[in-house]
């Protein structure tokens, strides 16, 4: 019977193996899509399932506060902790809600004395003192011309310090300041042996301390590159041109040559030449004291505490007006102490109220809590003593929120498009509407295709060649290592004091060659040089947002130009057409009858843009971003008006992407620094989506409008 | 043909000289213009010519003489050895099957074959209103102010209805409300579209019918006051009634422009032209008024085409 049908049946199945392979097919295929769906949602449900319960618990605080280091302390059990309320938050949204033994959680107001003033034009005060009062008054912001050396600094001795000092500075101080000494001084001679060392010509790494020992000496050696300010452990690398043999004192030669240290130059032979010292013994009782500054610097290295500039000397204040300022009280009586060529009128007290948290820890705990908000308790509870840790260990980077990349990731991501736009919709309309079609466009597109697969990292050492190191700009003040500078025209201002000694400029008033000067300011270690011409340097814009947005740009320009092409030969010839039977030029058609029919088209390929270069990090890595940066680029910028346009371009950012690589990769892994990775992806994760989920819709959108 | 040029731009549009207030649309009186005693030798040669006798006692607008024209730097010729002469205020239909280049001949009355990068003019020239328009000091830009052009397609761009019509002004630099205002309600009235729009002005115009958009290019092209408007196939995708439409208007355009139209219906050709001209493989084969042309060719091939034997 069922022979019969199948004979009778012309689409019975034929070949045995066909059924088996079919399945097996269907298998394959359909298992490589859900292995692959798998992965996905495996992956996003995690970023999501972590990320979600970080960015519940920190809230809107998570992307309005910068990054920060995070500190996690072992809390000792204490009553009656303050904190401003401010900060109690933070940390509440730091930790898990179970995790703290938190009790009798009472808000209060809190009271602090602040004093008000005006600062009077001509007044003297020292650089320490100007960076307070500046930092408590925002907005206020000296841009000083001259120093005083001369004028008297006062300083604060707080419990009595016995003194003592080597004959020459005794007697500078006597001869400087014969009231600070008081009847009683003795003496004493200690066998303090020179040195006479020899060393042998080379090169050796040098350490700061060494190298600032070793200057004042008769030792000759170079450095190879300047030691940066912020990096005072840094070893660098000098060279000493010959044979050398040098006598030096032991305070010297211990700083310089000792040997538990690293970066102390190796010596050859040494001689101790025996020496007695006189030393001079003093007490200095507790009290306020007002001295030349040569005499500070003296009592400074014995560990009299001064926020006076030692070397360069106070400030001299050019305020056209008076200025009303505000100070905590503590550190106005301290100003005036200190600054006895200060100036103030209209001194009134008034209180500042601010919302505190007091609370109880009913049990010893451990605490994760932003470096921020770990200072804040610490000074609440300074006086009181009450908050104690047992112990302390700190995670980079993994603290408060990723406003700083957010904001970084937005700047550049705005520079990147008006530059890429500009170009490729120049180039685009150049391509289509202007240059003939042959081999030329023809290898103009087939170049861009092949740019469009260089990989990303060879953009950003691209960018890091020609726009961080290579890129032209007009400066008074070129830098020394500008690869070439060409004097333009003589200008007539000076920059000013502050800006001089902040940007380390070497000032050359004498009339030099350029290659004279820029040796004379490396000599220095200074980083410019002025010399009165404005230049065009070949110097690079350096690590800044300006750079890393042109390299994204050049990154993304292949795809720009595709799809603004692509959006230009969709507009219809009649347009252009119509438009040029009217009696319109080639680029008033352009102008009015395509580019604005092309432009949704452009706008919505560069939001995918967006998204592409949202997303890099190899570009920015070299060429903008930094891995710390404790302001927002725009409270770094001091120069006004257009100025202040091209500092704050200048500026280096941080960035979503870069920022996930430090938290995920560079740091030391640990549960404490995952609360930052998670929520920085999914906020990353949720942007993204966000712009490919706007351009979908323009599209859409777009198409339903558009119908040509 | 002196008369002509220099008292045109006041007879023909007597109610509106708007736009020449604001820009010189007359043709440029350059120094280099060919010798008025040039042109009407041609004119005389052409008068000689048997199928130029239809245009006795009227003014000439285009001259065609002896013109050829390739598409391929002169390898091959689309249009071969074309004379012929436009008639001031006419209608002069243009017929011939497909691909025998009326479009072509058309296109390069306003040089909006200039778009194209390889074509040239191998032989002959053209002349309107007297002046070689392929020579250096002529402007195609404003040239194509005084011959425009509707598409067979309608065009109009994506934007108002207002500022469709009110586009080739604005590129011209008139920015003044009240004058663009003036020169749109003109040309809508002239286009007999003003009654259906009016109260729309502001709305696309992508909203309007296919006739209606086609009226709107003629508004369009008519609101900078050309002398001569070119009309590629202008009904050839409108349905029979917005056909009509457009026909009945150009019947009243005739007036003021000069009109070249370019059709493949017969019955089109013979009731809005006066003149037509028959092209067969890019040569002229016969041109005369369109009744004698119609009623009476005297070429085999002319006759052929007419009663639809090919083409
Ligand atoms: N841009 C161009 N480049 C090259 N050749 C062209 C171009 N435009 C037209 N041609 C050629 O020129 C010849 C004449 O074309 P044209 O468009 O003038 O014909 P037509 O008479 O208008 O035809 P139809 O009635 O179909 O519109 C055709 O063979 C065509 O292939
Ligand atoms: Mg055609």
């Amino acid at each position: 019977m069922a022979k019969q049908k199948s004979s009778n049946n012309p689409f019975c199945k034929k070949q045995r193996g066909t059924p088996t392979n079919e399945i097996f097919q269907y298998g394959f295929f359909s298992f490589a899509t859900y292995c692959i769906l798998l992965c996905a949602l495996v992956i996003f449900g995690k970023i999501i399932w972590e990320g979600t319960p970080v960015l519940l618990r920190k809230g809107s605080d998570f992307i309005t506060t910068k990054p920060q280091t995070l500190s996690v302390v072992e809390a000792v059990e204490s009553e009656g902790i303050e904190i401003p309320t401010e900060n109690f938050d933070n940390i509440l949204g730091s930790n898990d809600d179970d995790a703290l033994p938190f009790a009798n959680i009472e808000e209060f107001q809190k009271a602090f004395a602040f004093k008000r003033f005006s600062l009077l034009p001509g007044s003297v005060i020292g650089e320490g003192y100007l960076k307070n009062i500046e930092q408590q008054n925002e907005g206020f912001f000296l841009i000083y011309t001259e120093r005083n050396t001369e004028n008297p600094v006062g300083f604060t001795v707080e419990s009595d310090k016995s003194i003592s000092l080597k004959t020459p500075e005794f007697e500078q101080l006597q001869s400087l300041a014969p009231d600070l000494l008081p009847d009683e001084i003795s003496t004493r001679e200690i066998q303090l042996n020179d040195h006479k060392v020899t060393i042998a010509k080379g090169e050796y790494a040098m350490s700061k301390t060494a190298h600032d020992a070793l200057v004042p000496t008769q030792l000759i050696f170079q450095m190879r590159q300047g030691f940066p300010d912020d990096e005072p452990d840094k070893i660098c690398q000098s060279v000493v041109p010959e044979t050398q043999t040098i006598t030096i004192d032991s305070t010297t030669y211990f700083a310089a040559f000792d040997e538990d240290e690293n970066g102390t130059l190796p010596i050859e032979a040494e001689e101790q030449l025996p020496k007695k010292t006189t030393f001079h013994q003093f007490t200095l009782s507790k009290g306020n004291y007002s001295a030349p500054l040569p005499v500070l610097a003296i009592l400074a290295k014995q560990g009299i505490a001064t926020q006076h500039n030692l070397t360069r000397g106070s400030i001299v204040v050019n305020l056209d007006n008076p200025t009303e300022l505000i100070l905590p009280a503590a550190d106005y009586d301290q100003l005036l102490t200190a600054n006895p060529g200060i100036k103030v009128e209209g001194v009134a007290d008034f209180e500042q109220k601010a919302d505190y948290t007091r609370f109880d820890l009913t049990k010893d705990a451990e605490i994760r809590i932003d470096i921020e908000d770990l200072e804040a308790l610490n000074r609440a509870n300074q006086e009181s003593g009450k908050f104690k840790i047992s112990s302390e260990h700190t995670h980079s980077y993994s603290g408060g929120g990723i406003l700083g990349p957010i904001v970084g990731t937005a700047l550049l991501v705005i520079i990147c498009m008006v530059v890429a736009l500009f170009t490729g919709i120049a180039a685009a309309t150049f391509l289509n509407e202007y240059a003939r079609k042959g081999a030329f466009t023809k290898s103009i597109r087939l170049a861009m295709l092949k740019l469009a697969g260089v990989p990303s990292i060879v953009f950003g050492l691209f960018g890091l060649g020609l726009f961080v190191m290579l890129a032209p700009s007009l400066t008074s003040t070129p830098h020394t290592e500008s690869k070439l500078s060409i004097p333009l025209a003589p200008i007539a201002s000076t920059p000013q004091l502050r800006v001089v000694e902040d940007k380390k400029i070497h000032m050359e008033t004498r009339e030099l060659t350029t290659s004279e000067v820029v040796s004379a300011a490396k000599a220095n270690n200074q980083a410019y040089f002025y010399d009165g011409w404005t230049y065009l340097s070949f110097q690079g814009w350096g690590t800044c947002m300006l750079a890393g947005g042109f390299t994204l740009a050049i990154m993304v320009l292949p795809v720009i130009i595709t799809s603004c092409e692509e959006s230009l030969r969709a507009v219809p010839m009649g347009f252009r057409e119509a438009s040029l039977a009217l009696g319109a030029t080639k680029w008033q058609s352009i102008r009015t009858a395509v580019l604005p029919y092309a432009l949704p088209g452009i706008l919505t390929a560069s939001v995918l843009g967006i998204t592409r270069v949202a997303g890099e990090t190899a570009p920015i890595m070299f060429t903008a971003a930094a891995a710390e940066r404790s302001d927002l680029p725009w409270e770094a910028v001091q120069a006004t008006g257009f100025a202040a346009f091209v500092e704050f371009l200048q500026q280096s950012v941080q960035a979503l992407p870069y920022h996930i690589y430090t938290v995920a990769g560079r740091i030391p892994q640990s549960e404490y620094t995952e609360p930052m990775q998670f929520g920085s992806v999914l906020i990353f994760m949720l942007i993204v989506m966000a712009l490919a989920g706007l351009s979908i819709w323009l599209r859409i959108h777009f198409r339903n409008k558009i119908k040509w | 043909m002196n008369s002509m040029t220099q008292e045109e731009p006041k007879n023909i549009e007597p109610t509106a000289n708007l736009a020449s207030q604001a820009v010189d649309l007359s043709p440029p009186e350059t120094p280099d213009a060919p010798p008025r005693q040039a042109t009407e030798q041609s004119e005389v040669r052409h008068a000689e010519t048997p199928t130029s006798d239809h245009l006795l006692g009227l003014n000439t607008m285009v001259e065609i003489d002896d013109l050829s024209f390739s598409y391929d730097m002169g390898k091959t010729n689309t249009l071969k050895n074309i004379s012929l002469n436009i008639p001031e205020k006419q209608v002069t239909a243009f017929i011939g099957p497909s691909g025998c280049g009326k479009s072509t001949l058309i296109r390069c009355l306003n040089r909006m074959n200039d778009l194209v990068e390889t074509s040239c003019i191998t032989n002959g020239e053209i002349r309107i209103m007297g002046q070689h328009i392929h020579a250096k000091s002529v402007s195609p830009i404003e040239l194509r102010k005084q011959v425009g052009m509707v598409f067979q397609k309608y065009n109009p761009f994506p934007k108002s209805i207002y500022d469709n019509v009110a586009y080739g002004l604005r590129i011209q630099g008139i920015k003044k409300k009240n004058l663009l205002d003036e020169a749109v309600e003109k040309s809508l009235r002239g286009a007999a579209l003003w009654d259906e729009v009016k109260d729309r002005l502001k709305d696309s115009a992508l909203g309007l019918s296919g006739g209606q958009q086609q009226r709107l290019c003629i508004a369009r092209t008519i609101a900078v006051q050309p002398k001569v408007i070119l009309m590629d196939e202008p009904c050839s995708a409108l349905d029979p009634i917005a056909t009509a439409k457009v026909e009945e208007l150009i019947m009243e355009l005739r007036r003021d422009f000069t009109i070249v139209i370019v059709t493949h219906s017969m019955q089109q050709a013979s009731r809005i032209s006066d003149h037509t001209a028959f092209f067969y493989l890019g040569e002229l084969i016969e041109y005369g008024k369109t009744d004698m042309i119609f009623s009476n060719p005297n070429q085999k091939q002319t006759e052929d085409y007419i009663s639809g034997r090919f083409g």
